[in-house]
């Protein structure tokens, strides 16, 4: 009997979602003889026209990370969903959007504006930034539309399940390919990952008080990083609280704060909304001047808190653009 | 999720029929997703109106009510009782405010109506995501504990002992009456302070429903309202309470003398001692502090002589473990330390007392036989009292101590008749008296002739110095000669009044707070005095705040009325529904929301690391739901669910 | 634009800005159309979250009002909504949400002058915004 087919895609993508399918080393070669990959961009060499001659629902499951904000990135991902019996979000960019969402900050003639042209190390005189089509050499040379909004690949098609992170960890693909394996996945639209935030693994939970008033944030090269406690508790922002487990607390066990890269539990509409009731219940501050100080104490607000989120956040980006 | 709703859009009379279209808006509502009817009526809250309603419910099988009509917080309990007669759920009601938020205060009839049905949507939308609550009930103790018997305390007791309830009267001291039982006097009528609380003592030592638990102190609390746990350290006297007869044969043999706190110091007492003659329980007890047997050495003194073999060396302290339902602490006040102001040299110059000091002169019972008189012996001929000794300054006692100058108008006036060629004279900046009889008890000490007054700016610019024996006070703030102020031979210090020195404990034994002067907080300053941020703690007398003896009575009361119409023997304990619950599938244990709470309705479960709400304690507020980062908790009746189709409703095209 | 009535979503709590929103009632003032009031027990209560979904259906600006600090009837509920509020309103400034659409006050039951003046206030400011704009895909 042949093995079930597989597919693994990437959007707007830094590549380290790729990396992670890597990092299951030995594993891969299980993943390997479990199943056929038939497209894999980052690694083999299949083609588009391979996916469009498979028949619809033939992938097993379609693992897709990075954002959406290419026209050929939304044709993929249409076209894998057609074909698979599930698709699988991979990645911070593809379950929200990921740091990629942060263009939505700005409008897409910005974006390329600031890349084509006003970088200092752009050498651009005659000021060309890529189009659609362009004729040269009587030929039309095509490239893929640029979308003014970043969005999540549950913005584009439906999606069957989510493995948060920046990247995920490889345990967790290894869990979540095993689970379907065996049959053992839960309901659809499931984010396999932990089912509460992080300082329910985390060890440096029990250093938490249960009243902090922060008078003033620290950033992290403000202060000596005690491994031990809560961050939160040594005037770190930490986003442990407002973050899915299922990471293993990686980064705080390197001695890092948790920037929320998994995202946020079922029942919240917007993970930055409750970064900042988080953040606002450890503080004491009552007058005027005493909230000045904690707010000048987070230079960058919205890109900390929707750093991973922002295409998927209740306003998505910028307004009235 | 289908329901089936019924609404009613109130007329109002004219305030909302003439102010917009009225049929359009009931065509309107009757048209939304859901609704079974939109009825029109004249009057919702009439007798009428409320009949319809519970009919509709059983012949068109509502599930959910709206009625459009005036803001909720008129009439929607009114309403609630209306759905739960006629046997619905009262929290499946959603009022649509279209009067106060709508038809009386947007006067163009169209844009009226466009809000009217804005609002009559939204309380649809939301409605359908209302979710039946119910009051739970659960068992509660009647009993109450009362810590501290002076005025206050023994007022609450004696109106709270009544059949089926038990008071537990607790006091730190051996004997009962806090400072009043050991003042001569009380204004306004300058009865005597013993014939006026002795018949009250003495109940309070009969009453079959007081347990009396003298030389005793709280030791620990927990639980909370309606069901709390206390455990008690009853000192051990060594004395046997049943035997003792107070007849003070012990006291005369005993070999060791210490300072008599009873008579502030003024004079000594003995390590047995009984505190001042007249004190009940009229019982010995031996002071282990200074008792020399405690210190290892061989006496037997007391024991030997005592007539009665109540002396008990092996008697040891007892923990008492009680469960109550309520607690009053009626804790009473301590006097500013003069020690701390050293410009009044209170402790370095001779014949300056403090106004405790001078009501145990005064008394009969007291280091002198109640007679006034100098360290040396003889009586005073010129006699300072100073007012506002501590109180009234920022930087010591914010408040005025509210009894003190009329104390001070007691003092003048009693000793002037024990002593009628003495002059006094009161050095004040400005008076208090309050309520129905201070002013004739002031024009009596004028009449008189007990006082005459002296006022100045400031009175903590006074400097007291001794001068060859005479007492001399300069004004500071005065300039040149006018600074030295006559001399005295006595200076009475009338010093404010901060509560009692063992709140520090007190607070962290019961969870209620104090402010900068010692004074345990109350709930609300205006309207509810006696109750605490702590449901089921109250506060009552000086322990709250400067109050004479009227207010401490009343107080005492009050607490005792709050109890007893909530605490009923055999009842159970309604629980509003509408309060906070932590999902503990969804908590993590992040402790974001545990020091939100002013209640401490919710904890952190140490062994199970989540967070738990009191429903018993929580208020419903729905901070700690706001501030959960993994949305665990659950504001009940306003939920984020019903909260977001409100905003829909609105917001729909 | 003579037609653009601002919707504005007004998070009032039950004891003092609520009763304060009757009380202007009560005096017979006035207050713009599209003031849009949902109630809450304290104005802690409000999550951020909510301020963007009222964004998100079509708010052109939302408003808080609560108890005056000090006054709250759950002691400081008010000073929590205080504190998000902050936080809130600076990082919306990221995203490009104009001063004076997200507004947060005070307002005691006796108030009702004051829940008139910022209403209409709102209401003229937003009104020179113009409507609030999602991001298009």
């Amino acid at each position: 009997m042949s093995k079930p087919k597989i597919a693994l895609y990437w959007c707007s993508s830094c590549g380290g979602c790729e990396e992670v399918v890597v990092d299951l080393a030995e594993n891969i070669l299980k993943l390997a003889e479990t199943f056929d990959i038939v497209f894999w961009p980052a690694v083999l060499d299949f083609k588009r026209a391979d996916v469009e001659a498979l028949g619809d629902g033939e992938l097993a499951f379609a693992l897709i990370n990075g954002a959406v904000r290419m026209s050929e990135q939304e044709y993929m991902v249409k076209l894998l969903r057609r074909k698979s019996k599930l698709v699988i979000s991979h990645g911070s960019c593809a379950c929200f959007g990921g740091i990629v969402g942060l263009a939505n900050f700005s409008s897409k003639q910005e974006v390329l504006n600031t890349v084509y042209k006003d970088l200092p190390t752009v050498n651009n005189p005659c000021g060309i930034i890529p189009q659609e089509k362009t004729e040269e050499f009587g030929r039309t040379i095509e490239l893929p539309a640029f979308y003014n909004t970043v969005k999540s690949v549950n913005q584009v098609v439906e999606v069957d399940y989510y493995l948060p992170g920046c990247p995920t960890t490889p345990e967790l693909i290894t869990d979540a390919i095993a689970a379907i394996v065996e049959g053992k996945l839960s309901g659809k639209g499931a984010v396999l990952a932990d089912s509460r935030v992080l300082c329910d693994t985390c060890s440096r939970r029990d250093s938490k008080p249960e009243r902090l008033t922060i008078a003033e944030f620290k950033r992290v090269y403000e202060t000596e990083l005690d491994p031990e406690r809560c961050f939160l508790e040594q005037g770190v922002i930490c986003l442990g609280p407002a973050t899915r487990g299922g990471c293993k607390e990686r980064c705080l066990k390197g001695n890092m704060p948790c920037r929320g890269c998994f995202g946020p539990l079922d029942n919240v509409s917007d993970f930055g909304a409750k970064c900042v009731s988080m953040l606002a219940s450890l503080l004491g501050a009552k007058d005027p001047q005493d909230i000045k100080k904690i707010m000048d104490s987070i230079p960058d607000k919205a890109g900390l808190f929707y750093k991973y989120s922002l295409a998927v956040s209740l306003l998505r980006g910028k307004v009235n653009e | 999720m289908s329901e089936r709703i019924g609404v009613y859009v109130c007329e109002c009379g004219p305030n909302i029929k003439d102010a917009l279209r009225f049929n359009e808006v009931v065509s309107y509502a009757g048209g939304l997703d859901n609704v079974v009817f939109a009825k029109p009526f004249k009057l919702m809250c009439s007798a009428e109106g409320k009949e319809l309603i519970a009919k509709d419910i059983a012949r068109h099988k509502l599930s959910r009510i709206v009625i459009a009509a005036c803001s909720p917080r008129e009439h929607e309990i009114t309403f609630r009782k209306v759905l739960e007669g006629a046997g619905m759920n009262p929290y499946f009601l959603q009022i649509a405010n279209i009067r106060e938020h709508c038809s009386w205060v947007i006067k163009d009839p169209a844009a009226a109506t466009e809000q009217a049905k804005r609002t009559i949507k939204a309380a649809v939308k939301r409605v359908v995501y209302n979710e039946a609550l119910f009051s739970k009930e659960i068992d509660l103790q009647a009993d109450v504990l009362v810590v501290g018997a002076g005025i206050a305390g023994i007022t609450a007791a004696l109106t709270l002992a009544q059949k089926k309830r038990k008071v537990y009267l607790a006091e730190k001291l051996p004997c009962i009456g806090g400072k009043v039982g050991r003042f001569a006097e009380v204004f306004p009528k300058l009865e005597c302070a013993s014939c006026m609380i002795g018949p009250k003592l003495d109940e309070v030592l009969r009453n079959e429903n007081i347990s009396l638990l003298t030389y005793s102190e709280i030791k620990e609390v927990t639980g909370f309202y309606g069901n709390f746990n206390v455990k008690i350290n009853k000192k051990a006297r060594f004395i046997n309470a049943e035997t003792c007869i107070g007849c003070g044969a012990c006291v005369k043999v005993c070999p060791v003398k210490v300072k008599n706190e009873y008579n502030e110091g003024l004079d000594e007492r003995k390590a047995v001692y009984i505190p001042y003659p007249g004190s009940l329980p009229n019982l010995a007890v031996i002071d282990r502090q200074h008792c020399i047997r405690f210190k290892k050495q061989e006496c037997g003194a007391c024991q030997s002589v005592c007539p009665f073999g109540a002396v008990n060396y092996a008697d040891a302290d007892q923990i008492i473990e009680l469960k109550v339902g309520a607690v009053v602490l009626a804790t009473g006040y301590d006097l500013f330390n003069a020690a701390s102001l050293p410009q009044y040299g209170y402790g370095k110059i001779d014949n300056v007392y403090t106004s405790l000091e001078i009501e145990r002169l005064l008394n009969t019972t007291g280091p002198s036989a109640g007679k006034v008189l100098l360290k040396n012996g003889e009586s005073p001929r010129k006699i300072a009292i100073i007012h506002c000794v501590g109180s009234r300054n920022k930087k010591y006692l914010p408040h005025c101590s509210s009894v003190c100058c009329l104390s001070s108008l007691k003092f003048a006036r009693l000793i002037k008749k024990q002593l009628p060629d003495v002059s006094i004279v009161g050095i004040y900046s400005d008076l208090c008296l309050p309520g129905k009889d201070s002013q004739a008890f002031f024009e009596s000490a004028r009449e008189e002739k007990s006082m005459e007054f002296m006022r100045v700016n400031l009175t903590d610019a006074l400097e007291i110095k001794d001068r060859n024996g005479k007492i001399c006070i300069k004004h500071t703030a005065l300039a040149g000669p006018a600074q030295e102020l006559e001399s005295f031979d006595m200076v009475i210090l009338a010093l404010g009044m901060q509560g009692n020195k063992d709140s520090e404990e007190l607070i962290k034994i019961f969870d209620v707070n104090k402010d900068n002067s010692n004074f345990l907080v109350e709930e609300n300053a205006l309207l509810e005095p006696v109750s605490t941020v702590t449901k089921g703690i109250f506060i009552a007398g000086c322990a709250a705040g400067p109050a004479d003896i009227s207010v401490s009575a009343a107080q005492g009361m009050a607490c005792a009325g709050k109890i007893l119409s909530r605490l009923e023997p055999g009842e159970k304990l309604k629980l509003d529904p509408c309060v906070a619950e932590v999902n503990a599938d969804l908590c993590s244990g992040c402790k974001s929301c545990i020091g939100l709470c002013a209640y401490k309705a919710i904890s952190y479960d140490e062994g199970k690391k989540r967070a738990k709400v009191n429903e018993v304690l929580c208020r419903g507020c729905g901070i700690c739901v706001s501030a959960c980062p993994s949305a665990a908790i659950i504001a009940k009746h306003f939920t984020d669910k019903q909260i977001l189709e409100e905003i829909k409703g609105y917001c729909d095209k | 634009m003579e037609d653009f009535k601002p919707n504005i979503i007004g998070f009032l709590c039950n004891w003092c800005a609520y009763s304060g929103a009757d009380s202007a009632a009560r005096a017979e003032m006035q207050i713009p159309e599209n003031i849009n009031i949902v109630r809450v027990m304290c104005s802690g209560r409000i999550d951020p979250q909510f301020v963007l979904q009222a964004f998100k259906e079509g708010a052109d600006g939302v408003l808080i009002l609560g108890c005056h600090p000090g006054d709250c009837h759950y002691k400081e509920g008010n000073y929590n909504a205080l504190r998000w509020y902050a936080l809130l309103k600076e990082t919306l400034e990221q995203f490009g949400i104009e001063e004076g659409r997200f507004v947060l006050d005070w307002v005691s039951a006796g108030e009702g002058d004051k829940f008139v003046r910022i209403t209409r206030d709102m209401v003229t400011k937003i009104k020179l915004l113009g409507p609030l704009t999602l991001r298009k895909d």
